[in-house]
């Protein structure tokens, strides 16, 4: 088995897909803080 | 080069400083959202996907990781990425199919132990209750003081005071918005702590990888062995089989059950959006086992690279191998992003305790003290003994940090006493979801035997030459086979006459 090799794909499919997914994260995350407050001053079963 | 020697100067004092003080003022602002107990423990079951993954995140990437993280990869070189490919099968398999979480946060429980009252009665609760609060705090025991050797190394304090008090500042500060906002406080940070850190992550280890060279990075240095730098099965890489073995388990019942990782899925707004977290999180994980890991890789090339830093780490005063990531960020970083990188892990190092102090105090609240007192507490008086739990704990955290010194590395340390509560909790709740023939004493068999593991972190793992069935990973692999095997046996020899009152209701 090729360590060397496997280390370097997990290394860059690493920094790759974390980067992505911190950029999805952050623009979707935002969007559910303002739902959440919403949900928390407003819970459904009061409404 | 001074062993101590930093980029940290006035400015990133500046950013670390202004960056922590904005947790306690959301801390302060979000306090007015908490009305109930459940928007205090579980936000109110209100989180949504991407805010979920966040704060997921959030909690389990925090210094503490990040320490014990670059420690594998500073003593192991790149054979310690195993670990961090089990895990990511482990948590996507655990998304994929809903093992365990789908069905918890059906049942809305928030805690386990509740899910234990509900299927094996009051009872099995308070002991599986006492035994995660045992295990979980032994377990965080170590946090301080990783998180103040991080923040000595990386601002160049070297007085022999610096412990104490980077310790005694860092747990004030949680102490103080976790007991204010709960879960609102938590999330909100989390998210915030997400975002500085992944980022800060991302960057730094670009600065490391061009400081060492991607191709230097890939030949394993002269000092050590070449083959047990890249494969962590061979002899001398200081794993082998049984603990990958033990990995794999305590990966897996850890990602489906570890109570503040759990607690998100918990908190999320549906079965299924506890399902995604996990799938989407996966990669998270990854990222938060190989992130630190490169870092503590660059760091021991750079260190067998300089020969003042090389004999600063041999020899019977040398110093602690956890001091050997941030020593090496201190000096390849830029002022300025040094301070970012800083207040990001400090951050970190909020977001995890918080978390932490949250889960297990909610657990001694939940499922200890409420079922002792027959459930007859007030929402107010729970929130009251939540709150001192925390304190309580913050200040056990203070002392056992400065006096316990872990035999094993860091990691270690916490597979170990993780395995103390996982080995009966996962053997229990996989029983109690998924096996009709699970009974109360095959259930209290399997939490009572997660306390062998305790013989993990005592002086005889300490050593070269430990036989291998006085070794850390032997005991984890052997108590989670003896909670299991209690179990069944238990199960089989002593089935339950009666349901559980919980249960009829």
């Amino acid at each position: 088995m090729n360590w060397e090799l496997l280390w370097k794909a997990v290394l860059i499919f690493t920094l790759a897909g974390y980067s992505l997914l911190v950029i999805i994260v952050i623009f979707g995350g935002i969007g559910n803080i303002v739902d959440m407050l919403h949900d928390l001053l407003n819970p459904p079963d009061q409404e | 080069m001074d062993v101590f020697a930093t980029n940290f100067q006035t400015i990133d004092w500046v950013i670390v400083c202004v960056y922590i003080c904005i947790p306690v003022v959301i801390g302060i602002i979000v306090k007015k959202y908490i009305r109930q107990l459940s928007d205090f423990i579980v936000a109110g079951r209100s989180l949504r996907l991407f805010i979920a993954i966040a704060t997921l995140t959030g909690t389990e990437l925090g210094l503490v990781t990040v320490m014990y993280n670059s420690e594998l990869g500073f003593l192991h070189g790149l054979s310690a990425f195993h670990v961090g490919i089990i895990e990511v099968f482990c948590i996507l398999t655990i998304g994929l199919t809903g093992f365990i979480v789908y069905k918890l946060r059906e049942l809305r429980v928030m805690t386990i132990p509740e899910f234990y009252q509900l299927r094996f009665g009051r009872n099995v609760r308070i002991v599986g209750g006492i035994i995660l609060a045992l295990g979980g705090i032994l377990n965080m025991g170590l946090f301080l003081q990783a998180g103040a050797r991080f923040m000595m190394g990386i601002t160049g304090y070297s007085n022999p005071a610096g412990l104490k008090i980077f310790m005694s500042v860092m747990l004030i500060m949680v102490l103080v918005y976790t007991v204010m906002g709960g879960m609102v406080s938590v999330v909100l940070n989390d998210f915030m702590q997400f975002v500085v850190l992944s980022i800060g992550m991302i960057i730094g280890s670009f600065f490391a990888i061009s400081k060492i060279g991607w191709a230097n990075l890939f030949q394993a240095p002269p000092t050590v062995d070449s083959a047990s730098w890249f494969n962590p099965v061979s002899e001398g890489s200081g794993f082998g089989s049984i603990y990958v073995i033990f990995m794999v388990i305590l990966t897996f019942s850890a990602g489906a059950l570890w109570q503040s990782g759990t607690l998100r899925a918990l908190s999320a707004k549906t079965p299924k959006v506890a399902k995604q977290l996990y799938a989407w999180s996966s990669v998270s994980y990854l990222a938060r086992r190989i992130i630190p890991m490169l870092w503590g890789v660059c760091a021991f090339i750079f260190v067998s690279q300089t020969p003042r830093l090389l004999e600063a780490f041999q020899g019977p005063e040398a110093l602690n191998s956890q001091f050997g990531m941030p020593l090496f960020m201190a000096k390849v970083l830029p002022s300025g992003f040094l301070g970012l990188i800083a207040a990001g892990m400090f951050a970190a190092f909020m977001s995890t305790h918080d978390s932490y102090l949250l889960s297990w105090s909610s657990v001694i609240t939940q499922d200890i003290v409420a079922p002792l007192k027959k459930d007859r507490l007030s929402d107010r008086a729970r929130l009251l003994i939540t709150r001192i739990c925390i304190v309580a704990i913050g200040v056990f955290l203070l002392i056992w940090g400065l006096w316990f010194e872990a035999p094993v590395s860091l990691w270690n340390y916490m597979a170990v006493t993780g395995t103390i509560y996982l080995a009966g909790a996962f053997t229990v709740v996989t029983a109690g979801l998924y096996w009709k023939k699970a009974s109360r004493v095959g259930a209290k068999i399997a939490l009572y035997a997660g306390l062998l593991a305790i013989l993990g972190i005592g002086p005889w793992t300490r050593g070269e030459n430990v036989p291998f069935y006085l070794s850390d990973k032997f005991i984890g692999v052997m108590t989670f086979l003896i909670a299991f095997l209690g179990m069944i046996l238990g199960s089989l020899l002593f089935p339950d006459k009666t349901e559980p009152e919980e249960a009829k209701e």
